[in-house]
């Protein structure tokens, strides 16, 4: 009787870890339209709603551990902000004087506005949910292709640039963030600075790093990291350009490096955004060649 | 455990309960920037009281019910999971629970165990960019949370299982009396 249990108990856990290993392998190894990734939206499909509605009916308690973890950094975050109004103002003004002239040298050569969502439709969505680990950097949001949100949709909040969809469902989504590992952005150095791509350190959410900057190039402190937006023939980035990142905290050198380690601290905070717009493409993604190289986040 | 279609019930709702409370509210908290992370403890207080079978199974189940919820991966959580169920029924079903404080110390570590695995798991299948040491910390701290979380989660479970459990059912019988002729 004893050894009949012995036996069950081990041939129940073999026959899990191998079905968790099949499953493992298959689902790396087969494309976003494979069975197993349909199946999986399936079960998102009918756990979004629940979600959402846990997400609703648990916000003032989560909106309470909030206010005492916000009430304690507030004092020390109002000086730092009082030192970045200073710096903003004097930017905006030297920004205003740079739009005028911009514009009368784009009538000059006859050149249309540049937007800097190119063309794309807001579409307003909720965070539902968060992955618990720090090696999974996504959440997922309460629009989905139903709502026109497609594969590669550029996120954003009101501070900048959170990341772009990796995966629908008909009324969810899932949003890889920035911070992700799997997530690298072409970008550039504001005013006139170099142009690299920005890789995050998992474990470090509130830094990045903008790589492949060379040593011997200037990068200050404060300066604005913005998205670089490129266009290769018929290939475009998967970010408009403009779309803020973050400011550079620190460019070090290493002498055993070819290229400067210049670290970002990201405009926005994503470990505390509940709304995000999803830039959309007019009519969807259909005849659009997107880069799979470059920007591959 | 005596497992019966009703307790089948209760334990994958307590599941699903499990996975929407941890991605809708508790992957929204931070303390001291780690997250609590509930489904190892939940899986581990299944364990200690169903056996490894059971603790192995709803490893599985809540993997895998976590990793469709979040477009994740499939079978990563699930192997995790399995392995932190199947070593909480493992205890169990070889040692006595003889103190309160063994609940929350396997939840600890056993936490502290998958987080390892989680991690190995996510490095054999390719990090392309930097990892940060403050890694280690955001585990060091989820694994204090875990032992935090079963000093509730432990009875709690343990109550809404109690038909099923077979300590609480002798406890429940009446008592006969044990001389021949005694009132």
């Amino acid at each position: 009787m004893y050894r009949k249990q012995v036996r069950r108990r081990r041939a129940v856990l073999v026959l899990l870890v191998v079905v968790s290993l099949v499953l493992l392998s298959t689902h790396f190894s087969e494309g976003s339209g494979g069975p197993l990734h349909g199946v999986q939206r399936v079960v998102a499909t009918v756990l979004g709603p629940l979600e959402e509605g846990a997400d609703r009916a648990l916000k003032p308690v989560r909106d309470m551990f909030d206010w005492f973890g916000e009430t304690f950094d507030a004092r020390g975050e109002n000086e730092e902000l009082r030192d970045e109004v200073a710096d903003l103002r004097e930017r905006v003004a030297k920004a205003e004087s740079a739009v005028g002239e911009n514009k009368e040298l784009r009538d000059l050569v006859q050149l249309g506005p540049a937007g800097g969502s190119q063309g794309r439709e807001a579409v307003a969505a909720r965070v539902i949910g968060r992955s618990p680990t720090v090696w999974y950097s996504t959440v997922t949001i309460d629009r989905g292709s139903s709502s026109g949100v497609d594969v590669n949709d550029p996120v954003i909040t009101g501070d900048g640039l959170a990341g772009r969809i990796t995966d629908t469902t008909s009324g969810t989504a899932e949003v890889t963030l920035i911070t992700d590992h799997r997530s690298a952005v072409s970008a550039e150095v504001l005013p006139n600075g170099p142009s690299g791509v920005i890789k995050p350190e998992v474990g470090d959410p509130g830094e990045l790093l903008l790589d492949f900057i060379e040593e011997d190039t200037e990068v200050d402190e404060g300066q604005m990291v913005v998205t670089s937006g490129w266009r290769a023939g018929h290939l475009t980035s998967l970010f408009p350009a403009g779309l803020e990142i973050g400011k550079v905290t620190e460019a070090t050198v290493d002498e055993q490096e070819t290229y400067q380690r210049v670290h970002v601290r990201p405009f926005v905070d994503l470990r505390e955004m509940e709304i995000v717009q999803v830039l959309t493409e007019p009519g969807g993604a259909d005849g659009q060649s997107r880069a799979a190289t470059g920007d591959t986040g | 455990m005596i497992l019966t279609p009703q307790i089948y019930v209760r334990i994958g709702l307590l599941l699903l309960a499990g996975v929407i409370f941890q991605v809708s509210f508790l992957s929204d908290l931070s303390f001291l920037g780690a997250t609590p992370y509930i489904l190892p403890v939940l899986v581990v207080c299944l364990g200690l009281l169903g056996g490894a079978v059971t603790g192995a199974v709803c490893g599985f189940a809540a993997g895998l019910l976590l990793d469709s919820a979040l477009l994740q991966t499939l079978g990563v959580s699930s192997l995790v999971l399995l392995a932190a169920g199947y070593l909480a029924g493992r205890y169990r079903e070889n040692f006595e629970l003889s103190s309160p404080l063994i609940p929350p110390t396997l939840a600890a570590g056993l936490t502290l165990f998958a987080s390892f695995v989680f991690g190995a798991i996510q490095l054999m299948l390719g990090i392309d960019a930097p990892v940060s040491l403050l890694i280690l910390r955001e585990i060091v701290l989820q694994t204090l949370l875990s032992f935090v979380l079963a000093v509730p989660l432990y009875p709690l479970v343990r109550w809404l299982l109690r038909p099923a459990l077979i300590e609480d059912t002798e406890r429940r019988r009446p008592r006969l009396p044990s001389a021949i002729g005694a009132r």
